[in-house]
Formats: structure tokens, sequence, C-alpha cells
């Protein structure tokens, strides 16, 4: 076996009966399969045109070819092609129980970089998408400080500005997979995370301007819409409501926090908190508060209904956790995937996308034999902390059964863990940071299928 | 208390070690993050703490910040049944999707947690609430859904109130009054089961050839999964 090569010979799929845990006891069905048989990488190149069919029908013109086109604004605000339409935001009508407090799903299938287009950020509301006045907006920043003030976003957009490209994730995504297998979209199964080129000011600016309290150790934000959305952020030496400390790889995220005006380089959509929201990088989606109207800085948590109801994680000892602000590292292939059908078998190139909460991408590793081996994929420049990172491996594909996989590393040396690993910590009355490395089937007739691996 | 109770709290002491550690200056955050800060001037106005009042929505879970004012059962029953119990039901349930008032005994969720079995759709005020000020705080702030913010400070008391005696919250009989002395002295049932995390929980390791041995036990979503699926998006030939 050469070294570029991961490769066995696939025994094809058996029954193995039901699962043998009652808790597991869902709807869905069961099957083992040998390790599947394809190859990353090719082996050796073909001469040109060996094994391709040919065309034989003389070419013709497209209707284009001979038409006047479109004049400039005539589409002033530009728009996909029509031919894109099915790219676009979706939701899942049983997941909540209405569109108002709810959430979207950024289709990563049909995206090809890092960035999300402004008009597919996924979208989450605890009381709709408002339409607020900028000229009529403020943000007040009081609390723990020398000096209250107000700002409006003129004054906000004098002050020096900060940007950086940052990945933005609910802590929901995957929910709907900690139990079994869902989702047979890669839009569902991590479609909760968007990353944009973020630009604002630091939060750290209005702390120098107000003068915060050196005894200052949390702080929140808080929206101006019907939920007046807060949550409280530790800073260092945070301390718990029962002053149990915050662990301090939490307490430093906020030095690159910020209050954002613009996304993508042009103003936030009112989906994502026109005119103003705080952002917090590497946190749940949830701290960085949209419609950002005040913050203001303490030294103890609010632990508001957020923090006491929603984000929280029921453990299997029965305890329930609070404070899982970071989103640890992941990482899913979004081409082949669920959304596409194999064309045959031949070349293929593996892309996919990782992220971490806590800094930058140091590895993805790829497997195509359900994880007994693995090949170090590609990354694509740029490599940027708290930020998704593309990666690419050829992949060969001998037209046979495979289990493909990604496992992101980042540079704090964690390793995406697999679904086994997590649920052994978690179990399975988890909603929130299910991070763990996403199986997909690649069937015979190239079908692609969400799939999950529950021994190893 | 149980073991399980008694190991997070010995990895708390033991996440306390490291941050007394690592933190130079513990209990405060660390003003060496504000010295790159830039210095500006004749940006922005001063507020006084009296303009800013009407923002200053936020009831802290120990009861700071809760106004003046009061609430009664029977007064929140009253409000309930009128604008609440067509999402939460008419005894706390839950209707339509929306969020129980009142979920399994805490007994029940802790044992239902520990059994494996699903505890996390039976989430309510008497298991998954940890203070009754911040219970106050979303209602004020919040409900009801379609007119948030819209409820007075007595009348937030009170269905504050009639909310936790529906729940069955310990001490929150049908003549208890909600204030801001009494909301902070209520225990709730859920409380003593809150731990804060203490950082990353798994530890992979990064293997890259011959990882495991044996066949992967691979599961797949069952065809009769019926209305919980959506299905895919598309299945289109690559081109």
């Amino acid at each position: 076996m050469s070294e570029n090569m991961i490769n066995t010979v696939p025994e094809g799929t058996k029954k193995a009966g039901e699962a043998s845990s009652d808790r597991r006891k869902f709807l869905r069905k069961s099957v083992a399969l040998a390790a599947g048989g394809a190859a990353i990488a090719a082996t050796s190149a073909a001469n040109a045109g060996d094994g391709l069919k040919t065309w034989t029908t003389p070419l013709k013109n497209e209707p284009t070819r001979h038409m006047l086109g479109r004049g400039v604004v005539s589409v002033p605000y530009g728009l996909p092609s029509k031919y894109e339409s099915g790219v676009v935001r979706r939701n899942v009508g049983w997941l909540t129980a209405d569109t108002i407090a709810s959430i979207s799903f950024t289709p990563w299938q049909d995206l090809h970089g890092i960035i999300t287009p402004n008009g597919l950020h996924f979208e989450r509301y605890h009381a709709g998408a408002v339409d607020v006045d900028p000229s009529k907006h403020h943000l007040v920043v009081h609390g723990m400080v020398k000096q209250p003030m107000i700002f409006t976003v003129d004054d906000l957009k004098r002050l020096p500005s900060h940007t950086a490209i940052h990945f933005l994730e609910c802590p929901a995504n995957g929910a709907m997979e900690w139990r079994g297998v869902q989702m047979d979209s890669l839009q569902f199964t991590h479609g909760m995370m968007s990353c944009s080129e973020w630009t604002g000011v630091k939060l750290t600016t209005l702390m120098e301007m107000v003068g915060v309290d050196p005894k200052a150790t949390w702080f929140y934000g808080e929206g101006t819409d019907g939920s007046a959305l807060q949550r409280s952020v530790p800073m260092e030496g945070a301390v718990d409501q029962h002053g149990r400390p915050i662990p301090p790889e939490y307490t430093n995220h906020y030095r690159d926090a910020m209050v954002c005006y613009a996304q993508n380089g042009e103003a936030l959509r009112p989906e994502n908190g026109y005119p103003i929201r705080l952002f917090i990088p590497g946190f749940e989606a949830n701290i960085s508060t949209k419609y950002l109207r005040r913050i203001m800085f303490t030294d103890k948590p609010l632990v508001t209904y957020q923090e006491t109801r929603h984000y929280i994680e029921v453990l299997p000892n029965g305890m329930i956790r609070q404070y899982d602000l970071v989103n640890e590292a992941n990482s899913v292939i979004n081409y082949p995937c669920p959304d596409f059908k194999l064309n045959g078998k031949g070349t293929y190139e593996i892309r996919g996308i990782a992220w971490s909460g806590y800094g930058k991408i140091a590895h993805v590793d790829v497997s195509v034999d359900g994880g007994k081996n693995w090949k170090q994929a590609n990354l694509v420049e740029p490599v940027l902390n708290k930020c998704v990172t593309k990666f690419t491996l050829p992949f060969e594909w001998d037209g046979e059964e495979a289990l493909i996989m990604s496992r992101a590393t980042d540079e704090t040396g964690y390793v995406q863990p697999t679904l086994k690993q997590l649920r052994e910590v978690r179990g399975f009355n988890s909603i929130y940071h299910k991070n763990s490395i996403q199986v997909w089937k690649i069937e015979k007739t190239g079908e692609v299928k969400n799939v999950q691996i529950e021994n190893v | 208390m149980s073991k399980s109770k008694m190991s997070n709290w010995s990895l708390g002491l033991a996440a306390a070690a490291v941050a007394l550690t690592l933190s130079a200056n513990a209990f405060a955050f660390d003003a060496a993050a504000l010295k790159s800060a830039p210095k500006v001037q004749g940006v922005g106005m001063n507020i006084t703490d009296a303009a800013i009042k009407p923002w200053d929505i936020s009831y802290f879970y120990d009861g700071t910040n809760l106004p003046d004012g009061k609430g009664t059962v029977s007064a929140g029953e009253k409000i309930y049944q009128e604008q609440c119990a067509m999402c939460h039901g008419d005894f706390g349930e839950g209707a339509h999707g929306y969020p129980k008032m009142v979920g399994d005994p805490v007994d029940q969720f802790e044992a239902s947690a520990k059994a494996g079995v699903d505890a996390v759709s039976n989430r309510g005020l008497n298991n998954t609430w940890g203070n009754a000020p911040t219970l106050m705080d979303m209602i004020h702030r919040h409900m009801p859904f379609y007119a948030p913010g819209t409820l007075t400070t007595d009348e937030a008391y009170s269905v504050t109130c009639y909310v936790m005696n529906l729940a069955s919250i310990p001490g929150v009989g049908d003549d208890f009054v909600c204030d801001k002395t009494s909301l902070p002295k209520i225990k709730m049932p859920g409380e003593p089961l809150y731990v804060t995390n203490s950082g990353p929980d798994t530890a992979n390791q990064r293997c890259m050839k011959d990882c495991y041995k044996g066949t992967p036990f691979v599961v797949e979503k069952a065809a009769s999964i019926g209305n919980v699926s959506v299905g895919k998006v598309k299945a289109k030939d690559t081109q």
C-alpha cells in the first residue's frame, strides 16, 4: 500500500440487526458496513483521453449567442443567476413552534469558499427580525465604568475600526443528530454556521473610553428587539453565581470582541442585527447580541433564561452544565455530500470546511474507509483565527461503497471527537455543541447518505 | 450529596486552583487587555444613570436591580389564562410546541438523565431553572411572546408568582406575594444541579494508520422516520 493511497477490499453491506440498546430505539435501520473501497489520490496518471466516450455531434450556439443582454443597473442590487435559485436558506418546520423564534440554515453544499454571502447567512431569531432606524439608534455603555457613555451609529463608525474574518455558529448546529441520523442534507446537519468578514469597533476601544473598573469580571450586551436578548460574557477572573471559576480559556475571548456595523463589506443585514451587533469570535452565536443597544459591565453573571433554561447541557450524571461557550474544532466534507450524487467512478476532489473557536485550524485529516486510515488534507489559504478554513484532497472513486469523513485539529492540539467519544461524556440528552466527526456513506449508485458510526 | 455531585464539586475546585495559578490578577479583568486600545476623544456623549434607567431592565439571578412593585398568584392566574395559556398550556404543560412551565419533578428529571432517557423535552421551571429573579426578568422582558415587554411591573410579578405556583415551586403557595425581597429567597428545585463548564471534555488522538480493528457499526436513517425527516434538499448529478 503506497503512502498516498488508502485502499481496502470492499465486502459490501450486511444486516447486523437492530441497535442493541433500548435507549436508542429510534426510527432508523442499522447496517454493518465493511471498510469501503476507494482511494485517496490517483495512483498513476492515465494517458490523455484514455477510457472516455467520444462526442461526435457538431456543436451548436447557445441562444445567448445571438441576442442582446440586460443593460447596466437593470438589477441595481445584483442577484445570483436564475439557475442558482435553489441556493437559499432553508428551515425545518417541525424544529420550532413558529418562524419567529426559529432558525434557518446556510446551504454549505453549494458554497465554494470560506465566505458566506450575506443573503445566505443563517438566521436565528428569538422575537423575529426587526428594522431598526440607524439614525435613531443608540448604544449605551455603563455599569462598572468611570463614565457611562452613549453613542450614535455614526459615532461608532468614526472610531478606529477593526476588520476580521470569523465564523459565527449557533451551538445547536448538528443538534438533530445527537440521538441518531435524521437529516439527509449537509444544509441541515451543519448549516447553523456561517463565516463573514466583520467590521466594527473593538470592544476594548469602548472599554478604554468609558474607563472600565478593573474589578469588573463580566459584561453583557442587550438587544433592542422584542426579546431584548442578553447574555453574560466572562472576562479574566470571572466566577459563576456559585463562586466557581469560569475556565481561563473562556475568559480572554472578549479581547477580540467587537461592536459590528458591517458584514462582508456592506452594512449588516437586518437578519444579522442591523444596524449594530455584538460579535465575540469563537463563542456560541447566541452570546453575540443582535440589534445591540446596551453593554453593561458587572462583577457577576446575570444567569439569564438563555443561561439557565436554553443553552445548557443535561449530562449523563444528571447535572446541568452552564457556560459551555466555545464552539470547539469541527469540520465537514461539503463535496461529496448527501446533496449531490456522484456521476460515475473516476477522479473527484474531496472538499470541506473546518473551524475552531479556539484559534486556527492546524490540520484536517480525511478518511474514506470509515476512520481506519487517514490522510492529511491540503489547507487552502487563508488559514485564519476562529475562521472557516477550506481543505481539499484528490479522491479516486472506484465505484464501491465508501465511508468518507474529515477530522479537524486546531492550533491548541484539540482533535475533533468521534460521535462515540462525545456521547460518552455528554450522553444523549444534549442539544448543543455537537462537533463530532461527520460520516457520509457513498453508495455504489453514487448516492451519498448521512450515516453515523456508533462503535468507534 | 450524591457521588456525582461530589465529583463535580471536586472538578470545580481543581479548576479554581488552575485559574488562580494562571491569572496573576484573579477576580479582576486584565487591564493589560486595554493597553493597545487607541486613545480617542470627542466622540460620543456622557450619559447620566437617570437617563439610562428606562433601559436598565436586567434583573440579576440574586435579585439585584429587581424593581419596586409586587404581584400575587391570583392576579397572575387571570393574566396567564388571558395572555399565556394559549402557548404554555392551561396547566403549564406547553402547547403547539411552545415551552412547558411544568416539567418532570427534579428527582425524575435527574433520574431520566442518568438513565439515558429523554429529559430535555421535559424541562420546566421545576427542574431547569436556577433562580426566581431570572424568571421575573424573562417574563417582564420577553413576554407575552406576541407583544413583548408590555406587562406592567406588577403584572410581571404576578405572572412570575403564578407560574411558580403552577410548577409547585417550594414556598410559593396560593397566598405568596412576589416582590424584590421575596423572589431572591425562593429555592428553585433544579438549582443544586447546575455545574460550570471546565473546558474541553473529549481527548481524541490524531491517529493516521490502522486506527481500529473490526467493522464500523454504521447507522443510517430509517425510511420510516416519517415527518421527522425533511429529506434531501436535492440530489443532483455532479457535472
